[in-house]
């Protein structure tokens, strides 16, 4: 079956799914989030040899 | 991981958050007494749609880009109107689907990465290729090999057998019918 040529590409997330029975939309994954990384401690200046 | 569309570079991209609903075709599968009856694209070979769950395209031709990818023929398709559809290669069942993710739109219809059917009814595929679907009320289901199922008029059953054609067994096309709005769990389509 030939739809001819394409025209636009339609980025579509429901809010509700369009299935009986399933509830969460697929979107994209949700990224895993990690703690904020503790900053790195000042390096204290090296001591005169 | 997500693979990377290969040509998205000359198409707009849109965003949405009401899922397209367009025209489909499916044929029908299942067993001799009709007891589970499932749509698959009338593509050879093509997987089932599972009921009561999200249907997600895949690319046979080429594992490196997801479906539907803008420089292939790839994912669900949907089409703007009925009238192409008179060109699917022995539909048995019509419908309206409801399409999402990423929709690509062409001249008349889509390709989409998510569907499921909104409205189903049996089609006679004899009375839709010359008729259109108003004048297609089937009257039984033929099960043939490969658990195909087909359904038929009355008058095209007749046609079918004078060519040699039989079914190898007949099943009451409203029980039929009824089975698969129970299975996807979705109302008739009245056209």
């Amino acid at each position: 079956m030939d739809i001819g040529q394409p025209k636009r590409i339609i980025e579509i997330t429901p809010a509700t799914l369009p299935v009986p029975g399933e509830i969460e939309p697929h979107g994209e994954p949700e990224r895993e989030t990690r703690p904020a990384r503790a900053p790195e401690p000042e390096p204290t200046p090296a001591s005169p040899e | 991981m997500s693979r990377a569309p290969s040509t998205l570079v000359g198409l707009a991209t849109d965003v949405s958050s009401d899922p397209i609903v367009a025209w489909r075709a499916w044929t029908l599968t299942g067993p001799r007494d009709g007891s589970a009856v499932l749509l698959r694209p009338v593509a050879t070979r093509a997987r089932t749609w599972k009921p009561r769950e999200t249907v997600e395209a895949s690319c046979r031709a080429s594992p490196w880009h997801d479906a539907p990818d803008p420089s292939c023929t790839c994912g669900l398709h949907g089409t703007h109107g009925l009238e192409i559809l008179r060109k699917t290669r022995c539909p048995a069942v019509l419908g309206r689907v409801a399409l999402w993710g990423r929709v690509v739109e062409h001249e008349h219809g889509y390709r989409a990465q998510f569907a499921y059917p909104q409205r189903l009814r049996l089609i006679c595929q004899f009375c839709f290729w010359m008729s259109g679907p108003r004048k297609t009320s089937p009257e039984l289901v033929g099960w043939f090999a490969r658990d195909q199922l087909v359904p038929m008029c009355d008058e095209h059953l007749a046609v079918a057998a004078r060519n040699g054609v039989f079914p190898r067994h007949l099943l009451p096309a409203a029980g039929v019918a009824q089975r698969l709005l129970d299975t996807y769990a979705v109302d008739a389509l009245a056209v």
